[in-house]
């Protein structure tokens, strides 16, 4: 247990080090078919930091009933009941997004980052840990879930959650609503994420 | 349980080999979750069910009044009464039911009829509430409760713009989608780009409006003889 | 860097033997299709004296809208081409045409009412997204000319669709009408065969005219820098489909010639799908690639809800090209 990572580290790592879409290629599927706006994107995040870090804290609880073979089973339990109460939540409070979302609140029970989160950490370490490591991946990927959608929706649609930025000559980009945008977008900017981590090691191993 | 110790040979550790002692967890949390779930199901259940209801019946007034007069009535803090009449048609042996909503003003005179229709669109089910005077002899007025079509194109659909050029189309013909502007009464001016999403509306409002309209006008008149 | 030039930059490495790391004695079983003396820079001026006859009917059918598209194409795709490869601290690769070739081709597949973003958009697209971000000339999968108008197609479809062709106030004659294949797709009438020959009809820039594109066609196959295993396989495809259509319909035999001749056909199978980057090494392979193409073609046509094919069609088989590679480049005997 020595070498795990504290609470701060796991903290850290999930937003940007270790970010689920851009460092893991993790939780793609809601990445490229709920970006095309922000607010759909904003909601899909928030659900999945709700069961992730849910998710994290029953499965660092149990950590030690936990038998190996049995283990997949029981966070698949774990994640399919957290997403069920977000699913019914969105229902009922905002039921225009969850018509929006439509069957992407349900597949995040398949989301592999939250699986991935149970295995790698929760299972492994404190609850306080498994938390923050919950917290720290959840924000990571909002916040590539949000600079997806951003890129989509202005280009899209000229506007940012619903308000006009650019002004109305704007011609809007359709593609980028569509789910070629959403590949282009993920795609270009994997790149950049790349070339800027490159460039930074570079600087490092320079100097 | 005697049976199965006596031919299989107990291995070290006994009692773990056995398949639900081993899965106590997993039932253990099963029921748990299953519970807390049955709760929020409680709870949150019957909001559900009222916001999927809601969607309709809000937009009923708008349907069959148009936005304005729907205003001017909520302000004089007036509301149409709403109950719904499920209509069944058979045609060539399929059977099917119309969601019809019925609207009178508070006076219980009829304001009108407003069903909900569905059809294929050019992505995906296009969903719609369709709005009849008491007569059933014209549109009230449009609504698109579901679409995908595509954005900027097909999804026009939804805009105000072309919605309320089926306000007022008699139901006796069917509706023809043209380009360039309509000509005749009967013409619907097709959104341009998107001639297969404008023309999926106007089938589901023909198919609808000419299973509808006589059922409608009967009731009407059997209304009319109650009074 | 290993010189770019060559006619099929090492796609193919064992094949072709231009791996740098390859032992010094190499024995590459054939095709040798490699021949440094067939250079990329004289082949895309061959491309571009073929496509005169099609720039000048352009500018003749369609006067000033022509020379916009063409201005705007061509000085946003060198202007894209010299951005990307400065960024990519390449050598400046403008003076092999590659990108000048992409521009009129792109140009003359646009619309000539569309407005000057879409030129523009069409263009970067079609240099980044299209050639530089696979690693350039040679390395491409898709047509950049093709991916360029396949984005602003899905992007402005109201300024691209069929239904923009058409500009009744416009000073140019051939505007005002509708293009033969949307005439064609709305109302099932076919065009008169002589305009679509001559040119006379709206439509992509550069589509309208068969003869010049015929001309220009015909010269780079005599030349050889167009394979005309893919021409000939489109033409096969098309003429059975639209034969089939034609003797099922009464159309009077019009309906073979007005698919031939009609829309970006002979534009598309000469210029655009005989792009040797994208299409497939064999004569074999080359000539199912042309089938595929013209089956798709005639698919679109036909049953979508777009008038004209050609472009999607090229992209789909540009997909493809690897795998009919795979099929139809000879194995040396003795290999697994």
């Amino acid at each position: 247990m020595a070498d795990q990572p504290t609470a701060t580290e796991r903290f850290i790592q999930g937003i940007l080090p270790e970010n689920p879409v851009y460092r893991q290629l993790l939780g793609l599927c809601p990445t490229l078919a709920v970006t095309n706006g922000m607010k759909p994107a904003l909601t899909m995040a928030a659900a999945v930091a709700f069961v992730l870090i849910c998710a994290n804290i029953v499965t660092s609880l149990i950590r030690n009933l936990l038998k190996p073979h049995l283990r997949i089973v029981i966070f698949t339990l774990t994640i399919a009941t957290f997403v069920t109460i977000a699913d019914r939540f969105l229902a009922a409070y905002l039921y225009q997004m969850s018509k929006t979302l439509g069957p992407y609140i349900p597949l995040i029970i398949v989301n592999c980052l939250i699986i991935c989160r149970c295995e790698v950490c929760a299972s492994k370490q404190s609850v306080f840990t498994a938390a923050s490591d919950g917290v720290g991946q959840a924000l990571g990927f909002g916040l590539a879930l949000l600079s997806i959608a951003a890129v989509r929706e202005i280009l899209g649609t000229g506007m940012f959650f619903g308000y006009r930025v650019l002004p109305s000559v704007w011609p809007d980009w359709v593609i980028m609503m569509l789910p070629p945008g959403a590949f282009l977008t993920l795609g270009l900017l994997l790149g950049a994420v790349n070339w800027i981590e490159i460039r930074r090691s570079r600087q490092s191993g320079g100097s | 349980m005697v049976t199965n110790e006596s031919i299989i040979p107990p291995e070290p550790g006994g009692y773990q080999n056995n398949y639900l002692i081993q899965a106590w967890l997993v039932l253990l949390l099963a029921m748990v979750f299953g519970i807390s779930l049955a709760g929020v199901q409680q709870k949150l259940g019957p909001m559900i069910e009222a916001n999927k209801v809601n969607e309709t019946l809000e937009k009923v007034p708008e349907v069959i009044l148009g936005v304005k007069n729907a205003e001017r009535l909520a302000k004089k803090g007036e509301a149409l009464i709403i109950t719904p009449r499920p209509i069944k048609i058979e045609t060539a042996g399929q059977k099917k039911v119309y969601p019809v909503f019925e609207a009178r003003y508070s006076d219980l005179s009829l304001a009108g009829w407003v069903t909900k229709a569905s059809g294929r669109g050019y992505a995906d089910k296009i969903e719609l509430l369709l709005g009849f005077n008491p007569d059933a002899t014209h549109l009230t007025g449009l609504f698109i409760l579901e679409q995908k079509e595509t954005p900027g194109l097909g999804n026009k659909i939804i805009e105000k713009k072309w919605r309320d050029q089926f306000v007022k189309k008699s139901t006796d013909r069917r509706l023809r989608v043209v380009k360039g502007g309509a000509k005749t009464p009967n013409d619907i001016d097709a959104i341009t780009g998107a001639t297969i999403s404008s023309r999926s509306v106007v089938a589901i409002i023909n198919k609808s409006a000419a299973e509808l309209r006589e059922r409608l006008a009967l009731l009407a008149v059997t209304d009319k003889k109650d009074k | 860097m290993i010189n770019p030039m060559t006619k099929k930059p090492n796609k193919n490495k064992v094949e072709q033997g231009t791996n740098e790391e390859a032992p010094a004695i190499h024995v590459a079983p054939s095709p040798h299709i490699s021949d440094s003396v067939f250079t990329t820079r004289k082949m895309m001026v061959d491309v571009l004296i073929a496509l005169l006859p099609l720039v000048f009917m352009s500018i003749y059918i369609f006067e000033f809208y022509a020379v916009k598209q063409l201005v705007i194409c061509l000085a946003s795709c060198l202007g894209a081409e010299a951005l990307f490869v400065k960024i990519r601290h390449k050598s400046f690769t403008l003076t092999d045409f590659s990108a000048v070739v992409t521009a009129i081709i792109l140009a003359l597949s646009l619309p000539g009412t569309a407005p000057w973003y879409v030129g523009v958009i069409a263009s970067v697209v079609a240099i980044s997204i299209g050639k530089i971000i696979f690693g350039g000339l040679g390395m491409n999968i898709f047509n950049p000319a093709m991916v360029g108008r396949a984005f602003v197609m899905i992007s402005f479809a109201s300024v691209m669709g069929a239904a923009a062709y058409t500009d009744a106030g416009a000073v140019v004659d051939a505007i005002t009408q509708a293009t033969p294949m949307d005439a064609f797709k709305q109302t099932g009438v076919t065009g008169s065969i002589s305009h679509l020959f001559w040119g006379l009809t709206n439509g992509s820039l550069g589509e309208t005219s068969a003869i010049a594109a015929l001309i220009g066609g015909l010269y780079l196959c005599i030349r050889r820098t167009a394979s005309w295993e893919i021409p000939a396989g489109i033409f096969t495809a098309v003429f059975l489909i639209a034969g089939a259509a034609d003797v099922s319909g009464a159309f009077s035999g019009h309906l073979v010639l007005h698919h031939l001749f009609g829309g970006a056909l002979l534009f598309g199978a000469f210029f655009i799908a005989t792009d040797p980057v994208t299409s497939p090494l064999t004569s074999k392979g080359k000539f199912i690639f042309g089938i595929g193409t013209g089956l798709f073609i005639m698919l679109f046509r036909l049953f979508s809800g777009y008038p004209e094919g050609v472009m999607f069609a090229v992209l789909l088989m540009n997909a493809v090209t690897p795998l009919i590679n795979r099929w139809t480049i000879p194995r040396p005997l003795g290999e697994v």
